[in-house]
């Protein structure tokens, strides 16, 4: 099936989910001003479905947005792939969304133009109501094949290591280079799907150990700290860094966390393939490995 | 600015021969915000607490400083005496110059200069502490005693005769434990039975004692002074009340199946009572072996009973209970020694028998009246071994730890073979002899003197040469290889953990250490309390121990239950999480970290933002009786919605920016 066809289905579904008052709105993407640029959009008429868009340009995660915007009455549809239906997950799991206001009609994913979508182990949504089509294993619009994706360097934890192949000093560097740059917009913990503090608190009037300053050490610690509050429940989407309007490398910092607690507890661990598991750095058990300590 | 008061302690030359207490106040009346700073030898007696006190007075204190030893030591006593002052107790901070300066550092100079940043950094907190009050919550007046053994039956009495009732829980269908398995205990050489019977059957009799057996706990809700347990009465299939006890049916059951109380060296009926003295004395079912439960076909017992007690439907019933009060007396149980030992036959060799089945063997009312026969062939044996330290003091095999009791078990089984089979021959293998008990070294010696001939060494292996069994190993002592031919061999197995221990403790959200014994609240100071408030231990359940230690522990637990019990209502510590709900997001990354159980999602009112519509929102609570402020949870909440009331974190960065800044 080719992407028009399954535009033309999306459209199609969302305006008779629309028309027959399933949902009051569906949330999606439409086409930008700009080229290869789509944006999410939420659709509350039937013939604006039309709006409706799905090419290798369907970047941005949907599912944050559900969390931010605020719908009136009935069930708010939600366009979800792979990444969509993790983010889902992790809000659920965050109480931050309720699954019975949620209608969530399913897109397997053919992997998107963008290289963070390369190392994806979750086309298909974890969880919805339906699924629009199947997903297609052949089909490689945009994306890389599995074998590809295990290779050196463009594995799960690519950014990860391509700084950690560093030197310690050069790793240093890097990283300082990184924080002179930031300009603290908080784009990275707008787009990311776990951060969903109803007060960041970079945003306190008084948080006491982060000024609003920007300089290279506030954002430094600006930086440290998001890293361990998303770490252990980053579903990997790669939204963070693909929002960040320096392009900075901070996907790595998010992947290191997740690299370093799978070699601490010595078994895989992925946020988001449920919405019940505790999280991983946030329970507590008489059992734990404590190795480390 | 606040006024605070510095008092420097010399706590006699412990701090003042290592450091310059008289510098260290000097250099407090230069800090910010000190109104007042001095010095006193020792600031926790009688005239070192007067003389803060009238500082206060004169010097219109608001704060507090004392620069001393730990906070665990004095800090409740310097609470205590601001109680008499208008000060709260909570604008109180210790510097602890003694722990963590005086007795640590040999640099008198640095010394002084560490003391010093310790009290800047003391009160610069002090100038951001606020006043706190304590929270009263109620009593039920109730304990629950988890464990039939003998130290839940004295936790149990001790409660009772102190006029607060009491439930004693156990699981088996008589309580008992494995005292009652003993023959003699020592060093007195009391029969087990004579001693430990009469206290089962007041635990029957008792006005103030509920005894549940074939019960466990299911769940537990709730924090000290006010749990809320789920007991789990477990479907014995005889209706108790009508019951009399007459044993009809325990006669004509034509089932046999290994009876666990002998351990596996006679059988018994499938509707049985534990053993002779069972209290309650009643028999019950038991399923896995009752044909009738089985497969339908039997039915003899109820044919049989006179009072139509049977009732084959019968269904495991839950029932919840409140209590102020719970102790754990969950025991230990005999260390698998099969799994552990190939060489020593794992299980293979009929002869080779753990001290607790030799128990039965001597034991009068054992399977075989106290004759000591061995298992394979009924003959009384001429030569025994006994290996000590089996599973114990064996960390590649079984456990690091001394399991304390079996060395003198070793010695009274070793004194019951010569007294009960004259002319036989005893071999006790052993590594080290530890009797610190009263009575303890004489026994020992004494049972020496009878000739029972003591190895030192470690058996390497057991194998069978015709009718007896070869335990052979270095007598370390000669240096050379030594054979015993034994006719019977007795392990002295370590103790572990009761199963199923670890998880009621996890109910009961106490802490075990590696080896899954309960962890105290302190080894030394509060050896019986666990770390979870109106949760106490006793007996094994906390470690290897004998019958006196453990009837000790016991009555110190239930003196515990008792002062707990006997308050109306008791204050908690106000120094506890406190939640910012407009802050908090409600994704309950709290909850699990919490090791108390103490905080819960609750939905409160709200307006939308976007909306302004009325809606709900989820928040965390936190229970104040159940949080023991131990600050997990303020920093599980990425937005800081959480701070923790005395250690605020403004406080502490005020701390931290007074030492580097």
């Amino acid at each position: 099936m080719t992407n028009g066809q399954k535009q033309q289905l999306i459209r199609d579904r969302a305006a008779a989910l629309l028309a027959d008052g399933a949902v009051s709105c569906i949330v999606g993407w439409r086409q930008t001003r700009f080229a290869g640029k789509t944006a999410v959009c939420f659709v509350r008429a039937p013939e604006d479905a039309t709006l409706l868009v799905w090419n290798e340009y369907t970047i941005p995660l949907t599912a944050k947005y559900l969390a931010d915007e605020r719908w009136t009455g009935g069930k708010a549809g939600i366009l979800a792939r792979g990444c969509d239906s993790k983010a889902i997950n992790r809000l659920l799991r965050d109480n931050q969304l309720e699954r019975e206001k949620l209608y969530i009609v399913g897109l397997p994913c053919e992997g998107k133009a963008d290289e963070r979508c390369r190392p994806c182990r979750q086309k298909t949504p974890l969880v919805y109501d339906e699924l629009l089509w199947e997903e297609d294993s052949a089909a490689d619009g945009g994306g890389t094949s599995a074998a590809d994706a295990d290779a050196p360097g463009r594995g799960r934890f690519f950014r990860a290591d391509e700084v950690s192949a560093l030197g310690i000093d050069a790793r240093y560097d890097y990283w300082e280079d990184v924080y002179a740059r930031c300009i603290r917009c908080y784009a990275c913990r707008n787009a990311c799907p776990v951060c969903s503090c109803r007060e960041c608190y970079v945003d306190m009037h008084r948080a006491g150990f982060q000024s609003k300053r920007q300089n290279a050490a506030d954002n430094r610690v600006f930086g440290v700290t998001r890293a361990f509050h998303v770490g252990d429940r980053c579903i990997e989407c790669g939204e963070c860094e693909r929002v960040c309007p320096m392009g900075l490398p901070i996907l790595g910092q998010t992947q290191k966390v997740i690299q370093t607690a799978e070699a601490l507890a010595g078994a895989p661990y992925e946020a988001g393939l449920n919405a019940e598991d505790e999280n991983f750095l946030g329970k507590f058990d008489l059992d734990d490995k404590d190795a480390f300590m | 600015m606040s006024k605070v008061g510095v008092f420097v302690c010399h706590c006699g030359t412990n701090i003042a021969s290592a450091l310059d207490v008289f510098k260290v106040a000097e250099a407090a009346r230069a800090l910010p915000g000190v109104a007042h700073a001095a010095e006193y030898k020792y600031m926790c007696s009688e005239p070192g607490q007067q003389l803060i006190l009238d500082a206060i007075n004169e010097h219109g204190l608001k704060r507090v400083v004392i620069a001393s030893c730990s906070p665990r030591m004095h800090e409740t006593t310097f609470r205590k005496m601001l109680k008499k002052s208008k000060i709260n107790e909570y604008l109180l901070e210790i510097a602890n110059i003694r722990e963590q300066d005086a007795w640590v550092h040999a640099d008198f100079e640095k010394a002084t200069e560490k003391a010093i940043d310790l009290v800047r950094m003391a009160v610069a907190k002090a100038l951001k502490d606020e006043p706190l009050k304590a929270q009263t919550i109620p009593i039920t007046k109730r304990a629950l005693v988890i464990g039939g053994g003998i130290a839940g039956i004295q936790a149990a009495l001790d409660i009772a005769d102190a006029g607060h009732e009491a439930v004693l829980l156990e699981r088996e269908p008589s309580i008992g434990g494995h005292m009652a398995m003993l023959d003699k205990t020592f060093p007195t050489l009391d029969c087990s039975a004579c001693i430990s019977t009469p206290k089962m059957v007041d635990v029957g009799a008792h006005p103030n004692i509920t005894l549940l057996t074939s019960a466990e706990v299911d769940a537990v809700k709730g924090y000290i002074g006010n749990f809320t347990v789920t007991i789990r009465k477990k479907a014995n299939y005889v209706n108790h009340d009508i019951c009399t006890g007459c044993g009809a049916c325990e006669q004509k059951c034509p089932v046999k199946t290994d009876s666990a109380f002998n351990r596996g060296l006679s059988k018994r009926t499938a509707i049985y009572k534990l053993f002779p003295q069972a209290v309650p004395s009643k028999p019950v079912i038991d399923a896995e072996s009752c044909l009738k439960l089985k497969n339908g076909k039997c039915g003899v017992c109820e044919k049989v009973c006179p009072l139509g007690c049977i009732d084959y439907g019968d269904e495991d019933r839950l029932v919840e209970m409140d209590f102020g009060a719970i102790i754990v007396a969950t025991g230990y149980r005999p260390a698998k020694w099969q799994r552990m030992y190939d060489e020593y036959g794992a299980g293979r060799y009929a002869d080779v028998i753990d001290g607790l089945q030799f128990e039965r063997l001597v034991n009068a009312s054992g399977p075989t009246e106290g004759h000591i026969a061995r298992p394979s062939d009924g003959k009384a044996p001429k030569t025994v071994a006994i290996i000590k330290c089996v599973g114990s003091r064996d960390p590649k095999k079984g456990h690091a730890y001394c399991s304390r009791a079996c060395c003198m078990a070793a010695a009274k089984h070793a004194h019951q073979l010569i007294d009960k089979l004259p002319g036989s021959r005893v071999f006790v293998f052993y590594i080290d002899v530890r009797t610190p008990g009263k009575g303890y070294e004489e026994f020992y010696d004494q049972t020496r003197k009878d000739g029972a001939v003591y190895v030192r060494g470690r058996v390497s292996r057991i194998y069978k040469e015709g009718d007896t069994l070869v335990c052979q190993g270095e007598d370390t002592l000669l240096g050379k290889q030594v054979r015993v031919h034994a006719d019977l061999v007795i392990l002295e197995t370590a103790m572990e953990p009761s199963p199923g221990s670890g998880a009621l403790l996890g109910l009961l959200g106490c802490a075990k250490d590696a080896d899954g014994w309960v962890t105290e609240a302190h080894p030394k100071l509060r050896p019986v309390e666990t770390q979870v408030g109106g949760v106490f231990l006793a007996g094994a359940c906390q470690g290897p121990k004998d019958i006196p230690d453990t009837v000790a522990q016991a009555s110190a637990s239930a003196a515990k239950a008792i002062g707990l019990l006997n308050k109306d209502e008791m204050e908690t510590s106000p120094m506890i999480a406190k939640i910012e709900e407009d802050k908090c997001s409600g994704c309950g990354a709290c909850g699990p970290i919490c090791p108390y159980k103490a905080i819960a999602l609750e939905k409160i009112p709200a307006r939308d933002p976007g909306t302004g519509k009325k809606i709900e929102r989820l928040v965390a609570r936190v229970n104040a009786g159940l949080c023991q402020g131990c600050g997990a949870c303020t920093v599980a909440c990425r937005t800081g919605a959480i701070d923790l009331l005395g250690f605020r974190n403004n406080q502490i960065l005020e701390e931290v920016d007074a030492l580097w800044l």
